[in-house]
């Protein structure tokens, strides 16, 4: 055996080599089908803002139905995805592609991926300027019909005053994308509570839609939607790209009925752009998974379909052709509420809702595609097609800010390339959207002959012939999308230019480091075989690893700031008590459709760090275990992973973005949720300047100021004098005293409770600014500074107390 | 040339109403399991 990762049991305990468990797998916090879905509609919802207007401009009045076909088409490539998802293999997007297809068509494949990730920014921020700058000119107008502009401005703006729309957009893209990439870079976390809060917030607004619009209908009637025959297809010159002026185009009615009506389609299909996320979220998806995977898929299906196909519809059927393409032809949805039955300021103010609504889901989408990109490239580069040099981890954040400039880069390049068109950027959108799924359904279909391994659902109908399956359901999907990619082709000249260059820039990139990475990755692996044996093991088990409970659990990220490591080892017998050092590798949120393989999650960087640490405790003379986890949120796997060893001490590096109270906040809120049984644990935190702070993680006996307990004593001493409570204990008060208060909060003394609460914070705030030490020792830290699951802290000025010496 | 062009566009016609009515079946035998998924008991989850 060449390769040195070997299964756990199989491991030669007598080797020379340090030995590094590297578990499988990723520690996840496991979200609920709603919110997957959530995450999942932030993105797709995003195009019911933008799609309908673009194909209207494209194919003309009967756009609708081509919106409404391509929703109904994208229950079948969510059943394709969901397919994706329940296969068991390992390995980045790029591996299961090229598994299929080969190594070309692979990088091919991911490069039409990344081009539809980095487009989901500029389409969505300069969509969210459209709305934002149709607003205030439309609050001009109203303003000015009423009278309320001064004549003075409306001399210096010669009329009504007006934004320039497009400029506006390009602005606020540009700033919304600046915003997140300083997110990104600091490595704020992606919150699937915040995903299901926008989207409760959308469902607001489309069942208010839906509704004011049925009445509206009833009210005043409808304009008819033409029905999607070939003569009812009115392509602008742009919508025929390279076919414009050809006999094709000339005949598209009377001879080529079903190539205009696929033209149309192509023109909606960026309507179920977004549905690639339903794969991103899969891996989180509680339990039992494909069950709760299926039902987000629908309630994404179903929710889109209403959304983006309906509305698309009610577009046509309400807002007067004269308006609908020359003046809301970016802000659909916003023309809609302006339509509507009613007074003029009621429509205003829910085209006003409308607008807030969609600066949250697009500049959410803008958000996801800086993650999706930054997620997919990571995974290239642990793919080995990227070199390592994009995964350079941040010197502050430790985040991946390389590849979060490339994205960011393109995208801003993109936003100013556009001047803020919409539909020139939907056009191009609409490539990497069709490209990606194609590669992803050819690549499904070769699998099914290719992959015998374990699959959680199949798309059907499935025939068997001879014991030979035929996989009629995945075919069908497959030439749908092949055939309409085809045609877009030649139908959206600059997204095909635009894609193209992309796509091979891309490709030559990875085709490039790919090469340099074959030998780079020959000499790492030769010298990790000289050092390290690596263990593979699934799931991280005390007992799996050798190590005795009671443990003290190091967390290391940078290979430069290892003090906290040293301090723990000045102070630990390795006889007495285990040291294990752990790595969680950060398993980004996008293209995390499958696992990673025990290599990928064992990089070269890791290898760097783990030969550091091995350095620090050799100069100590100490043994150490080595640990790498797989981990999505990197507080779970730190709590994961200290209840699993059952460590008494979890010793981390002060970070460069929290302060020793908001990294035990973040880890008291991670231990929350984990299920039964589980363990308290100490945390300690060592300053640069070998300061430690000391926090209680998980339920514990509160340190008590010296006031109170005397208050208790004196209740104590009171209450034993009455007949027959002679034998109380001091506890019994307590306990009494909790139960009251427990019974007071529940009931109508809340309020009073918590504004006498409130009181007491204020006086504790005011006294650490007089320069009073609300963190001393011994001293209780006040709820606000205390995570959930600790109630304590202390501050150990000096490096008295070893960590796990306080149990 | 002509010919040629013409004889490619029947072709993509024919993969994309033969693939369209197979994604008709499979958004009609996927609806009926959706259902079964989204209403049926939790003991159905065998896979």
């Amino acid at each position: 055996m060449s390769s040195p990762f070997q299964p756990a049991p199989t491991a030669s305990a007598k080797s020379n080599r340090v030995r590094i468990v590297v578990a499988t797998s990723v520690m996840l916090t496991f979200i609920s089908y709603w919110r997957a879905a959530a995450i999942v509609l932030n993105d797709l919802g995003s195009s019911a803002f933008y799609a309908g207007g673009i194909a209207e401009q494209a194919v003309g009045k009967a756009a609708p139905w081509f919106i409404v076909a391509v929703m109904l088409f994208s229950f079948t490539v969510r059943a394709v995805y969901v397919e994706s998802c329940s296969m068991f293999v390992r390995g980045g997007v790029y591996r299961v592609v090229k598994e299929a297809l080969g190594g070309t068509l692979a990088k091919i494949s991911v490069s039409a991926l990344m081009f539809d990730y980095i487009l989901t920014g500029p389409i969505s921020g300069v969509s969210a300027g459209q709305y934002i700058a149709g607003l205030i000119n439309g609050i001009f107008l109203t303003a000015d019909s009423h009278g309320w502009i001064p004549l003075a401005v409306h001399r210096m703006f010669h009329g009504t005053p007006q934004v320039n729309v497009n400029w506006t957009s390009v602005v606020f893209a540009v700033a919304v994308t600046l915003y997140f990439w300083w997110q990104n870079t600091k490595g704020i976390q992606e919150s699937s509570e915040k995903a299901l809060r926008v989207m409760q917030i959308t469902t607001v607004m489309v069942v208010l839609l839906l509704g004011w619009s049925v009445v509206t209908l009833m009210k005043q009637g409808y304009h008819p939607v033409p029905l999607p025959t070939a003569e009812n297809l009115k392509f602008s010159q742009e919508a025929l790209g390279f076919l414009k002026h050809t006999d094709l185009a000339r005949n598209l009615a009377s001879k080529f009925a079903i190539l205009g009506i696929m033209i149309a389609f192509g023109h909606a299909v960026l309507a179920m752009s977004g549905e690639e996320s339903l794969a991103q979220v899969n891996r989180e998806l509680a339990h039992p998974k494909l069950r709760n995977l299926k039902r987000a898929a629908i309630i994404i299906a179903i929710y889109s379909f209403v959304f983006t196909g309906l509305t698309s519809l009610l577009f046509v059927m309400i807002i007067p052709d004269s308006v609908r393409v020359p003046i809301y032809k970016d802000n659909l949805i916003a023309g809609l509420a302006m339509y509507l039955v009613g007074p003029q300021i009621l429509r205003l103010l829910f085209r006003v809702f409308v607008v807030m609504v969609g600066f949250l889901i697009l500049s959410g989408a803008v958000n996801t595609a800086i993650i999706g990109s930054n997620g997919v490239l990571n995974r290239v580069s642990e793919d080995g097609v990227l070199t390592d040099w994009f995964r350079h981890p941040h010197r502050k954040y430790g985040t991946t800010y390389r590849i979060i400039n490339l994205v960011v880069f393109l995208q801003l390049f993109t936003i100013l390339a556009s001047r803020g068109n919409v539909y020139l950027l939907g056009e191009a959108y609409a490539f990497g959207v069709i490209w990606s799924f194609t590669f992803n359904s050819l690549a499904m279909l070769v699998l099914r002959f290719k992959y015998k391994g374990e699959r959680g659902w199949k798309v059907p109908p499935n025939l068997y012939i001879g014991g030979h399956e035929i996989p009629l359901g995945l075919a069908s999907v497959f030439m749908v999308l092949l055939s309409t990619a085809i045609v877009n082709l030649f139908t959206k000249s600059v997204a095909t230019v635009a894609g193209v260059s992309f796509a091979a820039a891309f490709f030559l990139i990875f085709t490039v480091s790919e090469r340099v990475n074959r030998r780079k990755f020959a000499l790492a692996e030769r010298q990790m075989q000289e050092h390290f044996q690596l263990l593979q093991t699934d799931t991280v088990e005390r007992t799996g690893l050798g190590i005795r409970p009671g443990n003290l659990l190091v967390t290391v990220r940078d290979y430069n700031t290892l003090s906290h490591l040293k301090w723990a080892l000045e102070r630990i017998d390795t006889k007495e008590q285990d040291v294990v050092v752990m790595s969680a590798r950060l398993s980004q949120f996008g293209a995390a459709a499958y696992d990673l393989a025990t290599e990928q999650i064992f990089s070269d960087y890791e290898q760097r760090l783990f030969t550091r640490a091995v350095s620090v405790a050799e100069s100590f003379g100490k043994h150490i275990s080595l640990l790498v986890v797989p981990a999505r949120d990197v507080w779970s796997a730190i709590v994961q992973t200290a209840n699993n060893l059952e460590s008494s001490a979890v010793v981390s590096g002060l970070s460069s973005k929290m302060t020793a109270q908001e990294q035990a906040f973040e880890l008291g809120r991670a231990w929350e949720p984990m299920p039964e049984p589980k363990r308290q644990f100490v945390l300690q935190i060592v300053h640069p300047n070998m300061q430690v702070d000391t926090f209680h993680i998980g339920p514990h006996t509160p340190s008590m100021k010296t006031e109170d307990v005397h208050l208790v004593h004196r209740l104590w001493l009171n209450i034993t004098r009455e007949p027959g409570l002679d034998k109380l204990h001091h506890q019994d008060i307590l306990t009494e005293a909790l139960t009251r208060f427990a019974r007071d909060y529940a009931g109508r003394d809340r309020d009073e409770i918590l504004r006498e609460l409130r009181k007491t914070a204020g006086k504790m705030v005011r006294t650490r600014l007089l320069g009073g030490d609300g963190g001393s020792a011994s001293a209780s830290a006040s709820p606000s500074e205390s995570p959930p699951g600790s109630a304590s802290k202390k501050r150990d000025e000096g490096p008295r107390s070893p960590p796990g010496v306080s149990r | 040339m002509g010919m040629l062009v013409a004889l490619g566009v029947r072709v993509l016609e024919t993969m994309f109403l033969v693939g369209g009515i197979g994604s008709a079946i499979v958004l009609v035998l996927s609806g009926i399991e959706d259902i079964e998924t989204l209403f049926g008991s939790e003991d159905s989850d065998h896979h």
